[in-house]
């Protein structure tokens, strides 16, 4: 009887109306969305604004409209491009670009933008002066393709060989497999992935302010700060916001309901198709044109740059060094708690609302996201609950932000390895007489596992990366990789700031690496 | 080992790691800055993020035994730290670059007087009347031009690079730039807000490119020959000549420079400036570390680090900074920054200056 009471009870985790699941859910919602929404809800009593904001808005609105979409459009094809080239064809260097395509992730935007301003800038080798929308938009497209690369690869590799050779049985040549079978089955990893890309154009602040570039993101700093207009910030950060939540909408519909049924179980390996000598060479040019122009441009440049300095300033870095991996590791730890709580709620409304909170926190640039704690932390203060920002207190908060900022980059994944677990495997655990916790933390979350640690992976080299919030909210001495590379940077020394941006980029193609080395492993039919 | 057992491991190792990396020094730290009792350190939030102020910082604790711990963020970043933290603000010392900073922090009553014998000594100009910041440093904004190109007596003054002579010939960064809109607030403060306006829409009319990148990439573009004029801090032309890049000694060769408004009512100059914070625990030491910031001492190494004109008298100038003379500095009331900066944002956005 118990075991039937516990099967009407209980269906799965997201599934519970109610209980302390849905509070985690909501918990998890309210700690990514609470500094955003603060920081909406403060400017509410502000001044109207002046002169000039009706440019303001209009520049802005229009330079991040195209932004996303093109950048994100052009990252997004070349990203799947290169995931279906490297994981389904056979052609020079393959085995090479599976991680040299993914190094981009390591480098922050605002370290390729000051070195392509460089390069491309007057007296550079390539003088022909990227600027604007067009500076922005490339930098965005050759740093960010990875992240369509990866959900893309990640998809194309966990898919059911037994269909694609099914597909091959009933006669379909390997283009009309891709056409029919592989690509349909790769869309919701390429539709996560453009997510991904596009809210990370529009938080942008550093790769955008540096070249001039009018968006949302330097539009909200300008009014804000410069203009002295509150309420004008938060018109236009509240755009940037109904933005993600759209966007997020929109890519869920393209995702569609569509659910794919898993077939058997055995796993073999995938024949690839052997691209022709001269299309091989294009793809080799292809791949390697992505891998030069997102990592290994921009680090040759740094290094010649520190060697002015004979890379001394390299003998400096080991406590910040030391610094950035430990926040990054127990902040990506952290994250993933709560980027877990809203996947495995993902298909009920809770778990809902937790991964709209979550784009919300993830299309916030960081600095507002910053402010939006203080803005927390000073109503906490006033209700007698915290005092100062010391040490404690200002790693707590860093926490906070970070998963305010990056749950979604974690839910993301968890969420598409969630898909793998079938309906009979429930089921089963049902029949058992487990409960939802118990079925989340047996059945659930290890066979999400692998993509946990995919996110995780890529949770820590975003923090790795983080600059804003962690200038403010950090307690005293307290010298990160990024915020010494941003000392040197924002004063115009870039030659000192080499090391410490080659430090984060060198720090994160670690896991960079593993994550794409467990990516290839994780092709279920290689292993037999 | 099961995956959760794992998954515990892992969560305990990374929180003990955290224990280690972040605490032992914060928790030793800040033990003292919770309670009311003084400390033998002085906390200071900066804006300032040089080397040449770790090296100021040493000195200070090298003559008096008092440790200097740092934040260091963007000034508006720490104005909305300190007002989040109220009473409980664990700053003593708080230093920004640009007036409009220091400003805004006295109205925010985040600053409080801290007076002594040796501030005194601080001319007028340059300190709060009400001895709540204290300037230090300064730097001139300047017009930079390729030599041999343009006749400096044609750029004698800011005025001149509005004109129709200059047409497509400017360059400058954005107009949200704090160097920028102090600047137009002197401008504003001086010739009121149409003639400021006119002269802002003059120079955008006159831009060879739409503002981007630092000051330093407007003196790239001047070497480039992508414009002939650009307005910048002093410091980043005697920067590119004591240059450790060769490609940037290269471009020094190229440029001179122009202390704008000497005619007129002066060249425009900015300061840096620290002031006692409104709750500071450690205000014996704070007010040292102020009056160690306003000697000459302190200020000749930050001028020979970064190359910034002192305020106090008796620092020995480089030689790359000594070049440039004495000049007449513009006269302002740096405590109307904050109140026109806003004002110079809505006239440049009016004027079209990105």
């Amino acid at each position: 009887m118990e075991v039937v009471a516990n099967a009407q009870r209980a269906r799965s985790f997201g599934e519970l109306a109610s209980g302390w699941p849905l509070l985690a859910a909501l918990l998890a919602a309210l700690v990514c969305a609470a500094p955003a929404l603060a920081v909406l809800f403060g400017a509410l009593d502000a001044d109207a604004a002046g002169d000039g904001a009706g440019n303001l808005l209009r520049d802005s609105v229009i330079g991040t409209v195209t932004l996303t979409l093109v950048a994100g459009a052009i990252a997004t094809v070349l990203g799947a491009a290169a995931a279906w080239l490297v994981t389904l064809c056979a052609f020079p260097g393959r085995a090479l670009f599976e991680w040299l395509l993914v190094l981009p992730l390591a480098a922050p935007v605002y370290v390729l933008a000051y070195a392509y301003g460089a390069i491309t800038g007057p007296g550079g080798p390539v003088p022909i002066g990227l600027s604007g929308l067009a500076g922005a938009g490339f930098v965005y497209v050759v740093g960010l393709y990875p992240y369509i690369y990866l959900s893309t690869r990640a998809a194309f590799v966990s898919q059911n060989v037994c269909a694609l050779e099914a597909a091959r049985a009933l006669g379909a040549g390997p283009w009309r497999t891709f056409a029919t079978v592989a690509a349909p089955l790769a869309w919701p990893g390429v539709a996560a992935g453009g997510a991904l890309a596009a809210m990370e154009i529009a938080a942008d602040y550093g790769a955008a302010a540096y070249f001039g570039a009018s968006t949302i993101t330097t539009g909200v700093f300008r009014a804000w700060f410069s203009r002295g207009e509150p309420q004008l910030a938060m018109q236009l950060a509240s755009l940037l916001l109904i933005g993600a939540l759209v966007f997020l909408w929109l890519e869920r519909a393209a995702r569609g309901r569509r659910g794919f049924a898993g077939g058997s179980a055995r796993w073999r390996a995938l024949k690839p198709i052997r691209l022709s000598p001269l299309a091989g060479l294009g793809a080799t040019a292809f791949c390697a044109t992505l891998a030069l122009l997102g990592a290994l441009i921009p680090i040759a440049w740094l290094l010649r740059l520190a060697s002015y300095r004979a890379f001394a300033d390299f003998a400096t870095l080991g406590e910040p060094l030391v610094r950035s991996l430990v926040i990054a590791g127990v902040g990506a730890a952290l994250t993933l708690a709560v980027s877990a709580v809203i996947a495995l709620a993902a298909r009920r409304l809770a778990g809902r609302i937790g991964l709209f909170a979550a784009a919300i926190g993830y299309a916030a640039p960081g600095a507002v996201t910053a402010l939006g704690a203080l803005t927390v932390f000073a109503l906490l203060r006033e209700a007698g609950v915290v005092g100062g920002i010391s040490g404690a207190a200002a790693i707590t908060m860093l926490f906070w932000v970070y998963a305010s900022r990056f749950a979604a980059a974690g839910a993301q994944p968890i969420e598409a390895g969630l898909t793998r677990v079938t309906r009979n495997m429930a089921d089963v655990g049902r029949t058992l007489g487990a409960g939802a916790l118990r079925r989340a933390w047996r059945i659930e979350l290890p066979i999400a596992a692998p993509a946990a640690v995919a996110g995780a992976l890529i949770v820590f080299v975003e923090i790795l990366k983080e600059l804003p919030a962690t200038l403010v909210l950090r307690p005293f001495d307290f010298e990160t990789l990024a915020t010494r590379a941003h000392a040197y940077a924002s004063d115009e020394r870039l030659v000192q700031a080499a090391a410490p941006s080659l430090m984060i980029t060198l720090a994160g193609l670690i896991p960079v690496i593993l994550l794409s080395r467990r990516l290839t492993r994780s092709r279920a039919g290689e292993r037999e | 080992m099961t995956l959760r057992s794992r998954l515990f491991t892992a969560f305990a190792a990374a929180a003990a790691l955290a224990v280690v990396a972040c605490s032992p020094a914060e928790k030793a730290k800040d033990a003292g800055a919770d309670t009311s009792a003084e400390t033998n350190a002085v906390n200071v939030y900066s804006s300032r993020h040089y080397d040449s102020d770790t090296a100021v910082f040493a000195a200070f604790t090298a003559k008096t035994g008092i440790d200097v711990r740092v934040v260091q963020a963007e000034g508006n970043q720490l104005l909305e730290r300190l007002k989040a933290e109220g009473e409980y603000a664990n700053a003593d010392v708080v230093i920004t670059v640009d007036a409009g900073n220091l400003d805004r922090l006295v109205e925010a009553n985040l600053l409080q007087p801290a007076t002594s014998a040796a501030l005194d000594g601080v001319p007028a100009q340059f300190r709060d009347p009400q001895n709540r910041w204290f300037g230090f440093l300064k730097r001139a904004r300047v017009i930079i031009y390729a030599r041999g190109v343009v006749d400096p007596a044609q750029i004698a003054s800011m005025d001149a690079l509005a004109t129709p002579a200059f047409k497509g010939k400017v360059c400058a960064r954005t107009s949200t730039n704090l160097y920028n809109l102090s600047m137009m607030a002197a401008r504003i403060e001086r010739d009121g807000p149409e003639k400021s306006l006119a002269w802002a829409r003059g120079i955008a009319g006159n831009f060879a490119r739409q503002p981007q990148g630092s000051d330093s990439d407007q003196l790239r573009a001047v070497a480039a020959g992508q414009c002939q004029v650009a307005i910048a801090n002093h410091y980043y032309l005697i920067r590119f000549r004591r240059s450790a890049d060769p490609s940037d000694r290269a471009i020094a060769e190229k440029l001179d420079v122009v202390l704008p408004d000497q005619a007129g009512a002066g060249t425009h100059v900015n300061i840096s400036g620290a002031g006692l914070a409104a709750h500071a625990r450690n205000r014996a030491n704070a007010i040292k570390l102020i009056e160690f910031l306003t000697t000459a001492e302190a200020q000749q190494i930050m001028s020979d680090k970064n190359n910034e004109l002192p305020v106090a008298s008796g620092v020995t100038l480089s030689p790359e900074l000594a070049a440039l003379g004495a000049f007449k500095e513009e006269v302002v009331d740096y405590g109307t920054f904050g109140e026109r900066q806003p004002e110079a944002q809505r006239l440049f956005d009016e004027a079209g200056w990105k």
